[in-house]
């Protein structure tokens, strides 16, 4: 996936996004950081043609992503937002078999192979047991795992998430991260996330693209990346950067 | 799953007795055996009087209940509002002010009412909707914009009922929701136009469990949520301006019966849309019969007795259940 000179403004006014240039590669886990506003969210929004840019295109395969039907596009990327709502009376599986919608006309009934995707979502995001349990009575970490699920039943390359972990707590954002680590190792899909924690970044990314002011600052390897100057330069913190083998790459911020 | 059943199956009876007792109360009184015979031989006066003035308003409250709930559902699905009604925001009376003008300009259009009406409540929600529409519909703007809209269209029907005095009432039917003197030609044309809105409704019914989802979500699985959103609001308006032109402006129905809905069937549109219909053709011909009851020979409009009736029943459900339109 390439972005080609996007410019990107919700007022025409001011730009969130001014002539981002910038790659995606697919089979890796590219993670977006940056301060508050500094268009991660809008970047991603942009990618999954959720937002329309003023200037400039994203091209997916070889394809510009405007061109794409809208059900062409959903087999092809699935996103996971940040905030989402459903019928609190729904159950986990009704709402994972939406994910089949991209596939399907109006009024047909699903597949055997709609069957399978939706059963291998709900395998994969451990949520079997809970196939007909109601919305409202899932915890923060089901929630999201059931978004998730319903973005793995529409069988895409590309998965993004806007701050999957947000709102929960250590042990569900680890599920949730373990989670998406596995689905980029063991069933190759190509992920593309914004995340806060720049530890949790650099834990379970391949690539890290750095945002400052609607524009891409940095891109790489999480050990070419993250440094202190860095770090300094876009979120005004110091820290310290420490490398050991037993834990790899990772930062303590020690005061402004 | 019980409950849903239990709750369909006490709605169908409690409409089956009530159609019964509708057709069979009143000043003539015959047997509904002999009602029967009546209406297949043809030979009995006073069951040609019932069929004549007492089964088209019965016919009329039916359909008219059933289509003002389901618009409620619809636009309630469409707004994803809880309060949105066809009546408090506006739709049956830009329904009912345009029918009103056009037939006092036009008397010889009389029968192109139910269209006039569509014009009237289409345009109405029109308004609402482009009025509240600022970066995405929110709640509460859109039930202030709808509640200023359809004070507007009361008020300027209120200029045709007055006129002066309260004395010149020739357009009166329309504005209020007496079910008295309705013929064939009223059945003729609410069970066809009813029929069909509520036909596309029940064939609707995915489309509106998608706009349940959120925008971005719905767009993020191929679904084209504007389209939806026109299709969905044109049968909602469809129905409630049909209801409007023939059976006259019902408050409160299209919020009452879709809120016992979700409490006793869920938020599924597959059952929601004809559980409310049910209800809805239920209570309002429930109302109906009492209103012609409880002080014969004078009547209690239907729409009244709906309100006193179904407001208490509304809060007694809303204390039972914290759970009100499931977000």
């Amino acid at each position: 996936m390439d972005i080609k000179d996007i410019t990107f403004s919700y007022d025409r006014k001011i730009n969130r996004l001014d002539r981002v240039n910038g790659e995606i590669k697919k089979g890796e886990i590219t993670t977006i950081i940056g301060p508050n506003g500094c268009g991660k969210s809008t970047l991603l929004g942009v990618m999954s043609n959720n937002y329309l840019p003023q200037r400039g295109k994203i091209v997916l395969d070889g394809k510009e992503m405007v061109k794409y039907k809208p059900k062409e596009l959903a087999r092809k990327l699935a996103v996971v937002h940040q905030q989402n709502v459903a019928p609190a009376d729904m159950t986990v599986e009704r709402l994972t078999s939406y994910g089949r919608l991209p596939y399907k006309k109006m009024f047909s009934t699903l597949t055997t192979q709609d069957e399978e995707a939706i059963e291998w979502a709900l395998k994969s995001t451990n949520l079997q047991g809970k196939r007909q349990a109601t919305i409202d009575t899932l915890s923060g970490g089901e929630k999201q795992r059931v978004w998730i699920a319903m973005t793995l039943a529409q069988s895409t390359e590309f998965l993004f998430l806007d701050e999957p972990t947000t709102y929960l707590d250590i042990y569900y954002q680890y599920e949730i991260l373990a989670l998406i680590k596995r689905l980029n190792r063991k069933h190759g899909l190509s992920i593309v996330m914004v995340l806060h924690d720049i530890n949790q970044a650099i834990q379970y990314s391949d690539t890290i693209i750095v945002m400052k002011d609607g524009d891409i600052v940095a891109k790489g390897k999480p050990e070419e990346v993250i440094t202190k100057k860095l770090l300094y330069d876009i979120y005004g913190i110091h820290v310290i950067v420490k490398n050991d083998e037993q834990t790899g790459l990772y930062i303590v911020p020690v005061g402004i | 799953m019980n409950k849903k059943i239990i709750s369909f199956s006490t709605v169908i009876v409690l409409l089956v007795l009530i159609i019964i007792y509708s057709a069979n109360t009143g000043s003539i009184k015959v047997s509904f055996v002999e009602l029967i015979q009546g209406l297949i031989t043809g030979n009995n006066e006073q069951v040609q009087v019932i069929k004549d003035l007492r089964l088209p308003r019965l016919v009329i409250a039916l359909f008219a209940g059933a289509a003002l709930s389901v618009s409620g559902v619809l636009l309630q699905a469409v707004m994803k509002n809880p309060l949105a009604d066809p009546g408090i925001i506006g739709v049956t009376s830009g329904a009912g002010f345009v029918s009103i003008l056009m037939v006092s300009l036009f008397p010889t259009l009389f029968f192109y009412m139910p269209l006039f009406s569509f014009i009237g409540g289409a345009f109405a929600f029109y308004l609402v909707y482009t009025f509240s529409w600022k970066a995405g519909l929110n709640p509460l703007r859109m039930i202030l914009v709808g509640v200023a809209i359809n004070a507007v269209f009361t008020g300027l029907s209120q200029v045709f009922n007055f006129r002066g005095s309260y004395t010149v009432t020739s357009v009166n039917p329309v504005t209020t929701s007496t079910l008295f003197m309705k013929n064939w030609n009223d059945v003729e044309v609410m069970v066809v136009y009813g029929s069909i809105g509520l036909v596309l409704a029940f064939l609707l019914y995915s489309w509106c469990n998608y706009l349940g989802l959120e925008d971005k979500t719905a767009k993020n699985l191929g679904i084209n949520i504007n389209r939806i959103r026109f299709i969905v609001s044109v049968v909602a308006v469809l129905l409630a301006s049909i209801a409007t032109a023939i059976a006259g402006m019902f408050a409160f129905i299209g919020l009452l019966i879709p809120h016992i809905g979700r409490l006793l069937v869920g938020n599924d549109h597959k059952l929601l849309i004809p559980f409310s219909a049910l209800t809805g053709a239920m209570l309002t011909l429930t109302a109906d019969t009492l209103g012609r009851v409880i002080i014969a020979p004078n009547e209690i409009p239907a729409s009244i007795l709906l309100a006193v009736i179904g407001g208490p029943f509304l809060i007694y459900l809303l204390r039972k259940s914290d759970r009100i339109y499931g977000y």
